[in-house]
C-alpha cells in the first residue's frame, strides 16, 4: 500500500469520545491523527448537554468505568487547562410519589462508591429554592458534574496537535485495509495513510466504519431533544432530575419517553432535557415532545412558567443493544478498537473508555476489567 | 381556508385579494395594527402630507376591516409549524395562550429586517438601525436623539432621515456609501417604474427643503464618546443609525420545509415559482421573504400569491429590484474596519478575536463550529443580527466564501418565534 503518513494511531471522529482517546494516547507517547467527516464536536457531542453523571448508573462496570472516568475529568482539567467550562455542581434526584424506590437505588450507589446524600424537605428547598413544595425529598449527588463538550472535544485536540498529532477534519474515511487480520492503514477523501492501530469513535455512525473494516457493530441512534431557554441570572443551582429519568436511561423501549433534567449553564440559560425516542435518523421538530418537557419541567420549577423558550435542538444518542457501550479490540481484526455506543453519557464516560484503551493497547494493566465493554460480545459468529 | 401570516404590503395584499375572490382568510400577524414594518403607522395627516406610497396602505387597511371574510388576527405569532396529511398546524401564541390554527393553504409574508454590520462601537449606546429609529418616532412618538447620523446604504435611508428631520432632529450627516453614479445599473429599473422617479424626486426635494445633503461613498467607521469618526473627518452626534439593506425573514419557511437559496450578494431567500408557490406545495411566500424588493413588488407577489395578481406589474418592479441590488451593493469593506477587540455578537459578547482564535487554536472551520465554540449567535437574538456576519468573518480569516449551505443554515432557526415554557407546557389551549 502506498501511504503518504505514518502514524502509530489513527482516531476516526473528532467528538469527545475521539478527542479523548486521541489525548490518552498521545499522551502514552503515540503520534496519533485524528479525523472527522465534519468539523470538530459537529456530531452528537455538538448536541449534548455535557453530562458527566455517576447518579443514574446503577452497581456495575457502567458505574465504575463512570466513578473513574469522572476523576479522570478532573484530572485532564489540571493537564489541559480550565478551558472547558468544568464544574462539579452536583445532581439532585427528586421523587415525587413513593420515594422508597429511589432510596433502595441509593443505597446500593452508596455501597458501590458513589457519594450518597439523602436530603429532606427543608435541606432540599435551600439547595433548590424554586423547587415545587410538591417535591419533600431526594438524594444529592455531588459527584455529578458538567463541561461544555465542544469546548472540551477542541480544547483535547489542541493539545494533541501541540504534542505532534495531527487532526484532519473534513476527511471521510472510506476504507480500512487489513491483512491478515490486522489494520495496516487507511483510506480517506484526503489520502491513504498507515498505521497499526484504528481507533473507531464514530459514535452513532461506529457501525458504518466497522463495515468499512469487514466486521460489524450493532449501533444506533436514540433521538433526544434539549429545550434552552433564554439566560437568566442563577435561579437553578444543580442538576435536578425526575426520579423516572433514570428508569427511562435504563430502558429498551422504542416509543418515546421523556423525564424531567433540568439545569442552569454558565452562560445563563437553562437546559430541559430529556427525551429518548427510537426512530432513526429523524431530525425533524417532534411539538408533542417539546410540550411534554416543558410541561414536566415548569412542573418541577413553576418559577420556569414566565421564561422563554430560546431553542430547542435534537441529536442522536449512539445506544448499543444491551446499553453498555463498545469499548475494546474488535474480535475479528486485530488492531481496530472501538470506543462507541455510550448513548447519552458518552461525555462523562469518554475519558475513562479512552483510559481504558489507551493502556490495553500500550499493554498497561487497565484500571477495571474491560470484558464486559468487550465488542466481540456482538461479533460471535458475526463475520 | 387561507392563512396568512404577517399584515405588511404583502400580507394584506393577498387577504384582500383572496377574500376578494370569496375565500376565507385568516391574516396573522404579530403587532396590534395593520401594516407591518413598513406601513408601521399611518401618520394621522398623510394626507395633507402627500406622502407617496400611503393611499394604497390605506385603502388595504379598510378593505381587510371592512371584509367579513377575513379575520384579523392580530398580537399574535406563529412560533411553530407543520404539515401533516395536506393540512398545515400554525401553532400561535396570542394572549399567552398557545392555539393551532389550520389551513388548506398559507401565504408566508414575513417580511424582513433591517442588516447590521459591526464596527468598533457599534454595540454602545446610541447606535441602532434606521428601522430602529424609525419605529421609535413612529410607534411611541420618541425622538432617538437630537443630532443624528444616518448612515449605511439603500434608499430607505432617505424617508428615515426625512422623517427623523421633520420630527426635529438635526440629521448632521447623512451617508451613503454607494456612488450616485451606480444608479446607471438601474435605469432600466427606473424607466419601467415612473413612479419611482417621483418617489426619488419627492425624497431628495424633501431633503433639500430640510437642508440635508447625502455625502456618497463614505460612512462611519467608529462610533466613541459622542464622536463619529467618518473616513478622515470626526462629528459629533448623540445618534448613529446604520443600516445595511435587510434581511429576508426566513424561519417558518425553513421550519416548513421550503427550498431556501442564496441570492449573488449573499442574500438568503425562499425559492417560489411563478405563482409564489414555494417547494412545499399549498405554501407560497410574498414580499421581502422571496427577495428584497419594496412595497409595489410585495403587494404584486400577495396578490399572486392569493391568486389573482398582474405579473407584468410583478416584473417591473423584480427589474427595478434586482437593479437596486446593483445600485447599493454593501463590499467586504466592512471587514477591514475590524479590529479584533470589535464585537460581533452582541447578545454572548464574542468579539473577532475569539472567532480568530476558535479557527486558529480550536480548529473550528465553519459558522456552525465558529458557533458551537464561542456561542457566537446563541443568544437572545438567535443569530439573527450576527449570524451572517460571524460567517463571513470566518470566511474572511479562512481565506474563501461562505458556503452557500451555511447561508441557508444560518437562515434557517428551529422556533419562529417566542413562547413561554409555561405556554408551551400547557399545551393548545384552543383550536381554529
Amino acid at each position: 500500500m502506498s501511504a503518504n503518513k505514518n502514524f502509530d494511531a489513527i482516531v476516526i471522529g473528532a467528538g469527545i469520545v475521539g478527542a479523548s482517546s486521541a489525548l490518552a494516547l498521545t499522551n502514552a507517547g503515540l503520534r496519533v491523527l485524528v479525523l472527522d467527516r465534519g468539523a470538530v464536536a459537529s456530531g452528537t457531542t455538538g448536541a449534548g448537554e455535557g453530562n458527566i453523571l455517576v447518579s443514574d448508573k446503577e452497581p456495575g462496570p457502567e458505574l465504575t468505568l463512570a466513578l473513574r472516568s469522572r476523576d479522570l475529568w478532573f484530572e485532564l482539567r489540571e493537564d489541559v487547562g480550565d478551558s472547558f467550562e468544568l464544574e462539579a455542581k452536583g445532581g439532585v434526584v427528586v421523587s415525587r410519589g413513593d420515594d422508597r424506590q429511589l432510596q433502595e437505588f441509593a443505597d446500593k450507589q452508596r455501597f458501590a462508591g458513589v457519594d450518597v446524600r439523602v436530603v429532606g424537605d427543608e435541606e432540599l428547598h435551600e439547595l433548590e429554592p424554586h423547587l415545587t413544595r410538591g417535591v419533600n425529598s431526594g438524594i444529592l449527588y455531588p459527584q455529578d458534574a458538567q463541561c461544555q463538550p465542544m469546548l472540551a472535544a477542541a480544547q483535547f485536540l489542541k493539545i494533541v496537535r501541540q504534542r505532534g498529532g495531527e487532526v484532519r477534519t473534513s476527511a471521510n474515511v472510506t476504507n480500512i485495509f487489513s491483512a491478515m487480520g490486522k489494520v495496516t492503514g487507511i483510506e480517506t477523501s484526503v489520502g491513504k495513510f498507515s498505521t497499526p492501530i484504528v481507533v473507531n469513535a464514530t459514535g452513532t455512525w461506529a457501525g458504518d466504519i466497522a463495515k468499512l473494516a469487514g466486521t460489524f457493530l450493532p449501533i444506533a441512534p436514540r433521538k433526544g431533544f434539549i429545550l434552552v431557554t433564554a439566560p437568566m441570572p442563577q435561579i437553578i443551582n444543580h442538576k435536578v432530575y425526575d426520579s423516572d429519568y433514570v428508569a427511562n436511561v435504563a430502558s429498551g423501549e422504542a416509543d418515546l419517553q421523556t423525564s424531567t433534567v433540568v439545569e442552569g449553564t454558565r452562560s445563563g440559560t437553562i437546559l430541559i432535557g430529556a427525551s429518548r425516542e427510537r426512530i432513526g435518523f429523524d431530525g425533524s421538530m417532534n411539538i408533542d415532545v417539546l410540550r411534554r418537557l416543558a410541561a414536566q419541567a415548569t412542573s418541577l420549577f413553576p418559577i420556569l412558567r414566565d421564561v422563554q423558550l430560546l431553542r430547542a435542538y435534537r441529536g442522536f444518542r449512539p445506544y448499543a443493544p444491551d446499553h453498555l457501550p463498545v469499548i475494546g479490540e474488535d474480535s475479528l481484526i486485530s488492531g481496530l478498537w472501538h470506543s462507541a455506543g455510550h448513548e447519552g453519557a458518552g461525555i462523562g464516560l469518554a475519558p475513562g473508555s479512552a483510559r481504558l484503551i489507551a493502556d490495553q493497547i500500550i499493554g498497561a494493566e487497565p484500571f477495571m476489567d474491560p470484558t464486559p465493554f468487550s465488542p466481540g460480545r456482538f461479533q460471535a459468529g458475526a463475520a | 381556508m387561507i392563512a396568512i401570516i404577517g399584515a405588511g404590503p404583502a400580507g394584506l395584499a393577498a387577504a384582500v385579494t383572496a377574500a376578494k375572490k370569496g375565500e376565507k382568510v385568516i391574516l396573522i400577524d404579530s403587532s396590534t395594527r395593520l401594516g407591518g414594518q413598513y406601513w408601521r403607522h399611518l401618520p394621522s395627516n398623510w394626507k395633507q402630507k402627500r406622502l407617496p406610497y400611503f393611499a394604497e396602505a390605506q385603502e388595504l387597511f379598510d378593505q381587510v376591516l371592512s371584509s367579513p371574510l377575513i379575520t384579523w388576527y392580530s398580537n399574535a405569532h406563529v412560533w411553530q409549524a407543520e404539515k401533516k396529511n395536506e393540512i398545515f398546524y400554525l401553532y400561535v401564541v396570542k394572549n399567552g395562550v398557545e392555539e393551532v390554527i389550520t389551513a388548506q393553504k398559507v401565504i408566508l409574508a414575513t417580511g424582513a429586517y433591517d442588516r447590521s454590520l459591526p464596527f468598533p462601537g457599534w454595540t454602545g449606546p446610541g447606535v441602532m438601525t434606521p428601522g430602529a429609529a424609525q419605529a421609535m418616532l413612529k410607534t411611541h412618538g420618541v425622538l432617538v436623539g437630537k443630532k443624528i447620523v444616518i448612515a449605511g446604504t439603500g434608499p430607505f435611508l432617505l424617508p428615515v432621515a426625512t422623517g427623523l428631520a421633520s420630527a426635529g432632529a438635526e440629521i448632521v450627516a447623512l451617508l451613503e456609501a454607494n456612488k450616485q453614479w451606480r444608479w446607471v445599473f438601474n435605469v432600466h429599473g427606473l424607466l419601467l417604474n415612473p413612479s419611482k422617479i417621483r418617489e426619488g424626486v419627492y425624497y431628495l426635494k424633501k431633503l433639500r427643503s430640510l437642508g440635508i445633503s447625502i455625502q456618497y461613498g463614505s460612512t462611519v467607521t467608529s462610533f466613541e464618546a459622542g464622536i463619529a469618526t467618518i473616513g478622515k473627518k470626526e462629528i459629533a452626534c448623540d445618534v448613529v443609525a446604520v443600516g445595511w439593506g435587510f434581511v429576508p425573514e426566513l424561519s417558518l419557511a425553513g421550519i416548513l420545509g421550503a427550498k431556501l437559496s442564496v441570492q449573488k450578494d449573499g442574500t438568503v431567500v425562499v425559492d417560489v415559482d411563478r405563482n409564489q408557490e414555494t417547494s412545499i406545495q399549498g405554501l407560497f411566500a410574498a414580499g421581502e421573504s422571496t427577495g428584497i424588493g419594496g412595497s409595489v413588488l410585495a403587494i404584486a407577489e400577495g396578490e399572486i400569491a392569493a391568486g389573482k395578481g398582474n405579473r407584468v406589474t410583478r416584473w417591473r418592479a423584480q427589474v427595478f429590484a434586482k437593479g437596486l441590488q446593483r445600485v447599493y451593493p454593501v463590499s467586504s469593506g466592512w471587514l477591514s474596519s475590524l479590529n479584533s477587540e470589535v464585537t460581533l455578537c452582541r447578545c454572548e459578547e464574542v468579539k473577532v478575536s475569539d472567532i480568530q482564535s476558535a479557527i486558529d487554536e480550536l480548529g473550528a472551520q465553519d459558522g456552525r463550529s465558529a458557533k458551537l465554540l464561542t456561542r457566537a449567535g446563541m443568544g437572545l437574538c438567535q443569530g439573527r443580527v450576527c449570524g451572517r456576519n460571524v460567517s463571513e468573518v470566518v470566511a474572511c480569516h479562512l481565506s474563501r466564501e461562505v458556503p452557500d449551505r451555511e447561508r441557508i443554515a444560518s437562515a434557517s432557526r428551529p422556533l419562529a418565534g417566542p413562547i413561554s415554557l409555561g405556554e408551551l407546557g400547557d399545551g393548545l389551549g384552543k383550536k381554529f
